[in-house]
């Protein structure tokens, strides 16, 4: 870590931390809601529409990097979690932003609780083929791309409130 | 084809199934609880078995590091033990998993109600 401090500020390298979060986190919401427009919206044939090729999309292609997503989002949020619960959000205390401070929990219990809906959820579509899993597929990834979008959607109101470096 | 697949005792199912559940279980009670695997002190990078308290000036004490520990540990054992026995998790309704999972949404904005009223 002293290493990575010579080449960077302390603050740079936290910041460059929560940007690839970020990223991490756009691509899962970005292929969760795909996956979800696809289980909530059964193709037509011949559909050209923007939201028939939204929804249009093969769900079971998703299922992999929607899970090594949530993973790898989840290990990142995590490292900066530590700086977060001291750089930032005892200034939020202070400041008395409740409601945001409110919204970054319930964030971090959402991630946990999906963290535990993986295993199923990526079996299912495993065996895309088996129509008695078809209600497992649909409803574990529409809860997963509630919880993915909440948490994307606290990060970033977190992040303006007070990021790293502010 | 089919035939043989359900014929066979469907382990990682099974272990999915309950893991599904148990995990998010476990997750929500021990936060609730407030019992944690271990606490991580960051502003000394300490560690300390189940839950401890913040050291006076020694910074914040975090346990959702804890939580989510007990969670992935509790949850394995549990599914672990039922994937021995597939027979009897395949009576565990998969709808559980999602409808305990969405359920702690208001569960938790009533937790947090604190946050929101203060």
């Amino acid at each position: 870590m002293e290493l990575v401090h010579l080449v960077m500020a302390e603050t740079t390298f936290w910041t460059i931390l929560l940007m690839i979060h970020g990223l991490l986190s756009m691509a899962l919401i970005g292929a969760l809601t795909h996956q979800a427009a696809s289980v909530l919206r059964a193709p037509k044939a011949g559909g050209v529409g923007l939201a028939a090729r939204f929804s249009g999309v093969k769900g079971e292609v998703y299922a992999s990097a929607v899970a090594g997503l949530w993973v790898v989002t989840f290990l990142f949020g995590a490292w900066i979690y530590v700086k977060y619960r001291t750089y930032i959000r005892i200034p939020i205390e202070q400041e008395e932003f409740w409601k945001t401070l409110g919204a970054f929990e319930l964030k971090e219990q959402l991630a946990s609780i999906g963290l535990g809906l993986l295993p199923l959820y990526w079996l299912v579509w495993r065996r895309s083929s088996d129509k008695a899993l078809q209600p497992a597929r649909k409803w574990l990834t529409l809860t997963l791309a509630l919880f993915g979008w909440i948490a994307f959607l606290v990060g970033h109101v977190v992040n303006n409130v007070r990021g790293f470096g502010s | 084809m089919s035939v043989q697949r359900s014929a066979k005792p469907d382990r990682a199912l099974a272990f999915a199934r309950v893991f599904a559940l148990a995990a998010p279980v476990i997750y929500v009670i021990c936060e609730l609880m407030n019992w944690p695997v271990f606490t991580y002190h960051p502003g000394t990078g300490r560690l300390d078995w189940g839950w401890a308290a913040a050291v006076k000036d020694e910074g914040p004490a975090m346990y959702w590091f804890g939580w989510n520990l007990s969670m992935l540990i509790g949850g394995a054992v549990v599914a672990g033990l039922a994937s021995l026995a597939p027979g009897l998790a395949r009576r565990l309704p998969l709808a559980f998993s999602w409808i305990f999972a969405l359920a702690c949404v208001p569960l938790y904005l009533y937790a947090l109600r604190f946050y929101w009223t203060h």
